[in-house]
């Protein structure tokens, strides 16, 4: 399983205070707990030895032009 | 709990309308008093556009009795959720932040509403920016109470729709559903609801809360009454580059085709062993399969991976895709949020972009876990509730980080999900069921929908409101 981090608390308040949102303290420690709640579902999302093919949702496709394929 | 309110279904009063045996004045001045009774506690909408709703059922009673009968939903009154466009009107998704905000065009699916004579009644309260968890107080209108119980949460997003289809407010109302926002009000009001195939139904005009997961759909009392209101609503729309242009089934029409022959697979692992549901909903979605088998359907039990996986995904999805939207407005304006909103929207700024795309990857996974199960099968059945409708003022900051989200998977995978009532907790509070299709086969779920309803029975039970 590839490993998430060692060090989610330095990720914690990086990221906050990257956002440049003024979060005040009380709500720090509620969105604290939850993020680590998060992160617990973020390890859920990877894959041991996943596929290289497995694509990320959702794919975009340019559609073909009106009038069919033979505008190209 | 009481068995009759003197309000039709959509197609009772379409039928009666078109036979010039309802009026449509007199059927929109039954709902209006309703809406004056009752709304001052139940709080589904926000504003009522009393005085242009009759001069709007009196144009259209004018242009049917000429002959100019648009369809079935000419003269109906119909809710409007308030995060669509709707011009000379703020579209506020109740917050502060869009107080003001005013669009100069209607969305697509209040002009495809419009064009077939429905009668708007108001806008619907939702949760702030239409991101669910539970009501908030903190916003810039009161939560909707259940009609059911007034001290239980109505669930959300669209918890107006659910709340005012349920008392008899309108006929049908708008929704729109990111992560369950449409089906779980149906299904802790008691009402139908679906969220159509992504890219179904127009999301132009809809304020974003998730870019990969927003849809817009019908929130009404039967599931024939979705399917009318499908209809309508259904179509392509080149300025949602999300819509598809692929011809709309005739919904309607195939409703009572009946489930012989159809193989439907039941989801039962999502509320057994992944998450334990109380045994009245397991009781009520295992007395909806002998139903179906009893109609001729063919079951059986399917196992897709656990709740949790799916949950994961939808939890780092979502309130990436949120934060992104709303980051502007939560640097600058953080104090007209209200707490639980932007604490919400807060998580995402904690997601990577890693975290991100390997939760796109693991959707990618579970699409063609579906995928796979609904090439052996027509249909699938899940509850659409794992615990009873919550206090209203249930206090949790966070509280889709406890309970799964049992509506997400079907937003993952994009595929059309009708809700239906399934039954009822003890203390009289309905229970509802997820029928999910294929790609585009709204129509095969609407019309197992309607036999189910047609044969259970379970509508012909209202919230006492008195």
């Amino acid at each position: 399983m590839p490993k998430y981090t060692d060090n989610n608390d330095l990720i914690f308040e990086s990221m906050i205070q990257a956002s440049k949102v003024p979060v005040s303290t009380e709500e720090k420690k509620a969105l604290y707990d939850a993020y680590n709640s998060l992160m617990e579902l973020a390890s859920k999302t990877r894959q041991s030895n996943r596929a290289w093919d497995v694509r990320m949702l959702p794919i975009f496709t340019p559609k073909i032009p009106k009038g069919g394929s033979d505008d190209c | 709990m009481i068995v009759d309110r003197g309000i039709p279904t959509i197609a009772q009063a379409a039928r009666q309308i078109k036979a010039g045996l309802l009026s449509p004045v007199t059927l929109v001045e039954n709902c209006l008093n309703r809406i004056e009774k009752y709304d001052p506690v139940i709080n589904a909408f926000h504003t009522v556009f009393s005085e242009q709703a009759i001069i709007d059922a009196k144009q259209a009673e004018k242009e049917i009795e000429g002959g100019k009968y648009r369809g079935p939903l000419h003269g109906i009154p119909i809710g409007l959720k308030d995060v669509f466009y709707l011009k000379n009107h703020k579209t506020t998704a109740n917050s502060r932040v869009m107080a003001e905000f005013e669009a100069e065009e209607d969305a697509t699916v209040i002009t495809r509403l419009r064009e077939a004579g429905s009668i708007f009644m108001g806008q619907l309260n939702t949760y702030e920016f239409t991101f669910g968890g539970r009501p908030t107080f903190d916003a810039l209108y009161p939560p909707a109470r259940n009609p059911w119980n007034i001290d239980r949460s109505t669930g959300g997003s669209s918890s107006g729709s659910g709340a005012a289809v349920a008392a008899g407010g309108c006929l049908g109302a708008l929704g729109s559903d990111a992560g369950g926002s449409i089906r779980t009000p149906s299904a802790f009001c008691g009402i139908a609801g679906m969220k159509a195939t992504f890219g179904r139904v127009s999301a132009f005009g809809d304020l974003p809360l998730s870019f990969s997961f927003d849809c817009v759909g019908p929130m009404t009392w039967t599931s024939e009454d979705s399917a009318l209101m499908l209809q309508v609503l259904a179509g392509y729309d080149e300025r949602d580059p999300g819509s598809v242009d692929i011809p709309v089934a005739d919904y309607v029409s195939q409703l009572d085709k009946g489930v012989q022959g159809l193989k439907i697979g039941f989801i039962r692992h999502f509320f057994t062993t992944d998450f334990a549901a109380p045994s009245v909903i397991t009781q009520a979605i295992d007395a909806m399969r002998t139903t179906l088998e009893d109609m001729g359907a063919i079951v059986d039990e399917v196992q897709v991976s656990p709740l949790i996986d799916w949950h994961a995904v939808g939890r780092i999805i979502l309130p990436a895709e949120a934060y992104a939207i709303h980051e502007e407005n939560l640097q600058n304006r953080w104090e007209d949020f209200g707490p639980l909103a932007r604490n919400r929207m807060m998580l995402g700024s904690l997601v990577r972009a890693v975290d991100y795309i390997q939760a796109q990857r693991r959707r990618t996974e579970l699409l063609g876990e579906i995928e796979a199960t609904l090439r052996n099968h027509d249909i699938l059945i899940t509850t659409a509730m794992l615990t009873p409708q919550p206090p209203l003022d249930d206090k949790a900051p966070f509280p889709f980080l406890d309970v799964p989200m049992i509506a997400v998977p079907f937003n993952l995978t994009l595929h059309p999900v009708q809700t239906v009532r399934a039954g009822f907790f003890e203390d009289g509070m309905p229970i509802g069921a997820q029928i999910v299709g294929r790609h585009w086969e709204e129509a095969t779920v609407l019309r197992v929908a309607h036999a189910f309803e047609k044969k259970a029975g379970l509508l012909k039970q209202y919230p006492n409101l008195d």
